[in-house]
């Protein structure tokens, strides 16, 4: 087997800062099929998108809570946290990249490529050298050079592993400041309970639980708690069929399920702002998107970082959001053959930690006092 | 007779609303919107609507700039700088005060800002006939939820497009735009 590439606190929470990454680039891409969707059809696909993306925020929640109890210190500012558009995944998957897609059957291809099952063939090849292809790889194994990740299952396999490793050497490392985690009185109804963390118990299983909801590391099709893995959700899709209990994985035989690949706003894939015309109202309101979700990511750090009450102001501003990408979605975009507008994620680097500076989430109006 | 336009009704409706393009494309609904004036009044009233709409526009073009008085074409118009106060004045002399175009440019209005078409009143029927389609309706399910009147009022629809527990304790959003100097 591989040598452990995690040896001290440091390797820990730079392996979790990228696990945060990681969980976080995964949304981006479902909230784009999931809004692409034309409203009142397709509710299948859009109830199954909706939970998987609904799970990924927990996970990036249990992430923050893992990073905070070893005394981490979460930054969903830092440049490089957005990914660019068609990026790699940032635990270092190489053999697909992720584009902001329509609903459509290249999309649920590249989601069951993001969930896939996790095991690797044989426990040493769980790290793989990073293909020399020259392609940018946004990261892999942040602590050994040129190493990246069989799958998002092994790379939170070697998280536990090296926090185990970590916590017998050093009795301190569950030292964070309480105070700093996001307990289920500030993150509920979000496609499972939060897990505060306090020791190497609740981190392990907070990270379990995580790699569990995603791809079904060693568990199946349905989880402990007889949840659907995200990879045999999305399969449902291509599968045109449901799963039940005692299913083959590869023939569910629950109730019959329709896509409607046509009833979808064929939304430019991986849009970027260049591509929408110089100084139009269009161009306008996709920067003013991209601002507000700079400034969401800036309110959940704040709320990562010891004010865990703001996850309530963060939930009005993802209302604000979604009306703010449905309104992009309706709108053609000038110049691609019918295609139609969406947010491109770029993110302006304007916005610190410290939000007081940046324009509210969600729209660039503001409040209204008098 | 040419059919009346999508792009000339999303000019009008522009001017109308005094609601950008991106937010009235955004609504999804600039087509039906469409589709349900041409059913309610029918083709002859809209294309004059529309014409009357572009004559205006030209004449606040044309006084603003001096140029000739030919009517340009719209991709002209598009560049051409409009004189806000001159737009207002011929869309009250061409468009408000007719007693044809007038009533059905009202109801377009509230199209946009209701969601629903209103039948127009039974002296404009009287004179200019009815439409099956002229009854008060609503266009579709979507279009309450997308009423401008929301977005003007930094309101949600009650009982949709739900803003997030406790974000009624908030004051509403409006963009400054709209605000008309109120302060803040």
């Amino acid at each position: 087997m591989t040598a452990s590439t995690i040896n001290n606190r440091d390797d820990l929470i730079s392996y979790l800062h990228v696990a945060m990454a990681l969980e976080h680039a995964t949304i981006p891409p479902y909230l784009t099929a999931y809004y692409s969707i034309h409203s009142t059809t397709n509710s299948d696909a859009a109830h199954i998108i909706r939970v998987v993306a609904v799970e990924e925020m927990l996970h990036l929640t249990l992430v923050a809570n893992v990073l905070n109890a070893i005394g981490g210190k979460p930054d969903l500012t830092r440049p490089g946290f957005v990914p660019s558009y068609p990026a790699y995944l940032p635990d270092g998957e190489n053999d697909f990249t992720v584009d902001l897609r329509p609903l459509s059957p290249e999309a649920v291809e590249t989601f069951c490529k993001i969930e896939r099952p996790g095991q690797a063939p044989s426990a040493d090849a769980r790290l793989l050298r990073t293909a020399d292809s020259g392609s940018p790889v946004l990261a892999f194994s942040p602590t050994a050079e040129g190493m990246r990740f069989y799958s998002i299952g092994e790379f939170y396999a070697e998280i536990l592993e090296g926090l185990e490793k970590v916590a017998a050497d050093d009795p301190k490392l569950f030292s964070g400041d309480p105070a700093l985690q996001v307990g289920p009185e500030y993150f509920y109804s979000g496609g499972g309970a939060v897990i505060v963390v306090s020791d190497l118990d609740s981190a392990c299983r907070a990270l379990r639980f995580i790699a569990a909801q995603g791809e079904g590391l060693d568990s199946g099709i349905y989880d402990a708690d007889g949840e659907l893995a995200h990879y045999y959700r999305f399969r449902q899709l291509q599968l045109g069929r449901y799963y039940q209990v005692g299913d083959d994985p590869d023939a569910p035989s629950g109730p019959p399920l329709s896509v409607a690949w046509d009833d979808v706003y064929q939304v430019k894939v991986s849009a970027r702002l260049a591509d929408y015309p110089a100084g139009s109202e269009l161009a306008g309101v996709v920067r003013d998107f991209n601002a507000a979700y700079g400034a969401f990511l800036a309110l959940l750090t704040r709320a990562f970082n010891g004010q865990p009450g703001l996850l309530q102001d963060a939930v009005c501003d993802m209302f604000r959001l979604r009306d703010g990408f449905n309104r992009l979605v309706r709108n053609p975009l000038p110049g691609s053959d019918g295609l139609h507008a969406a947010p491109t994620f770029e993110i302006p680097a304007v916005f610190g930690p410290d939000p007081e500076t940046a324009p509210a989430a969600g729209q660039s109006a503001q409040g209204v006092t008098r | 007779m040419t059919a009346p336009s999508f792009e000339d009704f999303l000019s009008l409706s522009v001017d109308l609303t005094a609601f950008e393009e991106t937010v009235l494309l955004g609504t999804g609904l600039a087509r039906p919107y469409l589709a349900k004036v041409r059913a309610a009044c029918g083709d002859e009233v809209v294309t004059a609507l529309l014409d009357a709409h572009r004559a205006s526009r030209a004449d606040a073009a044309v006084d603003a700039g001096g140029h000739d008085r030919a009517l340009p074409d719209r991709a002209l118009l598009d560049r051409a700088l409009l004189d806000r106060a001159l737009l207002d004045r011929a869309l009250r002399h061409q468009i408000f005060s007719d007693d044809r175009l007038g009533p059905v440019a009202r109801n377009v209005i509230k199209l946009w800002y209701a969601g629903m078409w209103f039948a127009l009143p039974p002296e404009w029927t009287d004179c200019y006939g009815a439409q099956a389609a002229g009854e008060t309706s609503t266009v579709t399910a979507a279009s309450y939820q997308e009423g401008l009147l929301w977005r003007a009022i930094g309101a949600n629809p009650p009982g949709a497009k739900a803003p997030g527990y406790g974000s009624w304790a908030q004051p509403p959003r409006i963009e400054d735009r709209y605000l008309n100097g109120a302060t803040k």
